[in-house]
């Protein structure tokens, strides 16, 4: 399923996505800020030299040379942000929320009968709580 | 719960201590043994064994496990299950002193199978994707290691008992004793990650900081070394024993290579861990059992203190452990830069702390023994490479310029992982000196050439001018990586070694099991059973449709078939 394609990229998105790669592969092999600046400005005098391209066949060519050539210079051990995809602390910590509760099955919830039933009427207060707070919802805001 | 074991592990330390100091200074040692069952002229023991070594190294992880507790106190302040991992670390402490204390090789067994399992454990405490393959890769690598105690167990029922250390005098040159040395030193390989094994170690690191300290840098991995320093007397005249010098060499020459390309800075500490656990097999291949035990423990000191010192440098980045967003931290934790640079110049050998007394006492024993020149290059290499590797890490962390965001509040005011660190920082500082005066006074007269003996200090030079080169970047610089790009990436993921026992073990399965996924599964089967009924079935159901759906058709078609019939009986 994964190899399906969900929408249509333009040239110019394929473009600007390889740009982005380019530049974050930049960053892994350059660490100092100003000589990543110094790079990253010989990267866009590349990408712009051909910004105006309008023969499409060349600029799709071009677009493949590119892609090729960061495949083969990616960085051995890319740089990631630590909590995003491909960090180290990615998903870490996963807190589940409190809603899975009410979706255990009654055979399950059986197994904690007290605290199910505390939760119940802990569910009943709040809403009642809410409700002399902010009054009942209007009929129309109700969607299900 | 933090507090209870913290408190009674330090107290078991001193418990330790003392005892040790009886027992050197009276040159005892005790043998405990309950009998359990015996039949067949087989004996089934349970038995302990203290003597000044296992009680050292003893007091040693009870330190270390004491104040890593602490530590983690406060460095898991906010982990929900804070009891799950002490009461971890704590089994994990229990293995360790069963395999420490035992002579036999079942409850080594016992010990060595509950470290591999606390380990992978301990590994999957952060439940996300990379723990959870970095886990399977260290249980498995683990595992060939206990598979290979198994066969041990089994081959020396030959001899009634699984005593080993009866036999080392007089089994030695018996053919079963060849074949049972041999398997402890692959599981010995596998627990200490020398080189066919060695993936699992790096990959390790998606453990806790406080986990990495106490299990992956100073005890779990040494349990290798350890049980070959127990075997020693066994192993040191086997042909074995020498690929085992030559592979702990590799490993140290690798890992200070990998170490300088790799950027996470828990794997640098772990791969210079690896580093000195190719340096501890390789002066016990040299046979040099006691040095290697020395270096063991003085290195146990100051490689849970770095851990330590990354795992305070960690949390205050919020959770980066990449150099490349560090720089020049040193302004803003001055007393975890401290520590920090104390234990990496132990770790360096620079003289008078502690990894001085073992490092230096083991470069001159191999000066001082006549072995080839590839060995004698490659330890200093590898010692060069240490001092490289360790100044590129100062460099990145301590010195050069701040990397990460625009503002940031760094500050140094967690007491509790001080306080752990402080008592460690002491430890690296003096528990060379005072092993080597009191334990390890032998008198090697060692004579050197003054420039052999000047080696390491060469080396050690070299090294850090080289640090210091690779880490400073010059804007019209090019980058030294992507020039060599083939060799870079081949040494920087540690010679594609973890490709090798991942990727390259399971392709060839992977491979094979998707073909017959293809042919049968969705191939041969398919037609044959679920699809292939399936299409009888409606083949069928289509063709008598044509007769269904056609009634008219039908009907005339009869009836005209049925007045040819009449006609041809009455008119012919």
């Amino acid at each position: 399923m994964a190899q399906i394609p969900l929408g249509v990229k333009t040239h110019a998105q394929k473009v600007c996505s390889l740009y982005k790669r380019a530049l974050r592969n930049l960053e892994a092999y350059y660490d100092r800020r100003h000589v990543y600046r110094y790079q990253a400005v010989l990267l866009r005098e590349r990408f712009d030299k051909h910004a105006k391209e309008t023969n499409m066949i060349k600029a799709n060519e071009l677009l493949k040379e590119g892609e090729e050539e960061l495949f083969l210079k990616q960085h051995p051990i890319p740089k990631y942000f630590a909590t995003s995809p491909g960090g180290v602390a990615h998903e870490r910590v996963v807190t589940p929320p409190d809603w899975v509760l009410d979706y255990w099955h009654p055979l399950e919830k059986a197994q904690y009968p007290e605290y199910f039933k505390k939760r119940e009427q802990r569910k009943k207060e709040f809403v009642a709580m809410w409700e002399k707070e902010y009054g009942k919802p209007d009929e129309k805001d109700k969607h299900h | 719960m933090c507090f209870n074991s913290f408190f009674f592990l330090f107290f078991f330390m001193l418990i330790n201590f003392f005892f040790f100091v009886y027992f050197i200074m009276n040159g005892l040692s005790v043998f405990f043994e309950w009998e359990i069952i015996s039949f067949n002229s087989m004996s089934i023991v349970m038995s302990i064994l203290l003597d000044w070594m296992s009680l050292l190294f003893m007091m040693f992880v009870s330190l270390i496990s004491s104040v890593v507790i602490f530590y983690s106190k406060s460095y898991m302040n906010s982990e929900l299950n804070l009891n799950r991992l002490i009461i971890l670390v704590l089994m994990f402490v229990f293995s360790m002193v069963l395999l420490i204390i035992s002579p036999n090789l079942i409850s080594i067994l016992l010990g060595w199978d509950g470290l591999g399992l606390i380990s992978y454990c301990l590994v999957i405490y952060y439940q996300n994707l990379k723990s959870y393959n970095a886990g399977m890769l260290t249980a498995l690598s683990n595992r060939i290691g206990d598979v290979m105690i198994l066969m041990v167990i089994c081959w020396i029922m030959n001899y009634g008992s699984w005593n080993y250390i009866f036999y080392f005098d007089f089994m030695k040159n018996d053919y079963v004793m060849f074949i049972i040395s041999f398997m402890i030193i692959i599981a010995a390989m596998t627990k200490s990650a020398q080189i066919p094994f060695s993936s699992w170690l790096p990959a390790a690191m998606a453990a806790p900081t406080p986990v990495s300290a106490l299990v992956h840098s100073s005890t779990l991995v040494t349990a290798g070394v350890y049980l070959l320093i127990r075997f020693n007397y066994l192993l040191i005249d086997m042909f074995f024993f020498k690929v085992l010098l030559f592979l702990s060499i590799l490993t140290m020459f690798m890992s200070g290579i990998s170490a300088n390309y790799e950027f996470d800075l828990k794997k640098i500490i772990a791969l210079s861990t690896l580093s000195q656990l190719g340096l501890m097999m390789s002066i016990l291949s040299l046979g040099f059992p006691d040095i290697a035990f020395f270096h063991l423990l003085t290195h146990a000191m100051f490689k849970a203190l770095l851990f330590m010192c990354a795992g305070v440098i960690i949390h205050m980045m919020n959770d980066i452990q990449d150099i490349r967003y560090m720089g020049g931290l040193s302004l803003y934790i001055p007393l975890t830069s401290l520590c920090l640079n104390i234990s990496n110049l132990s770790l360096c050998g620079i003289p008078f702390l502690s990894g001085f007394y073992s490092k230096d006492l083991i470069l001159e024993m191999v000066s001082f023994n006549s072995f080839n020149l590839m060995v004698f290059i490659l330890f200093y290499l590898s010692t060069g490479l240490t001092v490289f590797y360790t100044f590129r890490l100062i460099m990145y962390v301590m010195i050069s310029d701040f990397n990460l965001m625009m503002i940031y509040n760094l500050y140094d005011e967690d007491y509790i992982m001080l306080n752990s660190m402080f008592v460690l920082l002491f430890m690296s500082l003096l528990s060379g000196s005072f092993l080597s005066w009191f334990i390890f006074f032998y008198p090697y007269m060692i004579y050197l050439p003054f420039n052999l003996k000047l080696m390491v200090i060469y080396v050690s030079i070299l090294g850090s001018i080289l640090g210091f080169m690779v880490s400073n970047m010059g804007i019209y610089s090019l980058n030294k990586l992507l020039l060599s790009y083939n060799l870079s990436s081949f040494l920087c993921l540690m010679w594609f070694m973890p490709n090798l026992s991942t990727y390259g073990l399971s392709y060839i399965y992977l491979n094979f099991s998707q073909i017959l996924f293809k042919n049968i599964d969705m191939g041969w089967s398919e037609i044959y059973s679920g699809k292939g009924i399936f299409n009888i079935l409606k083949n069928y159901s289509v063709f008598y449709n044509i007769y269904q759906m056609n009634n008219f058709k039908i009907y005339l078609f009869s009836f005209i078939l049925w007045f040819m019939i009449l006609f041809i009986f009455f008119f012919i």
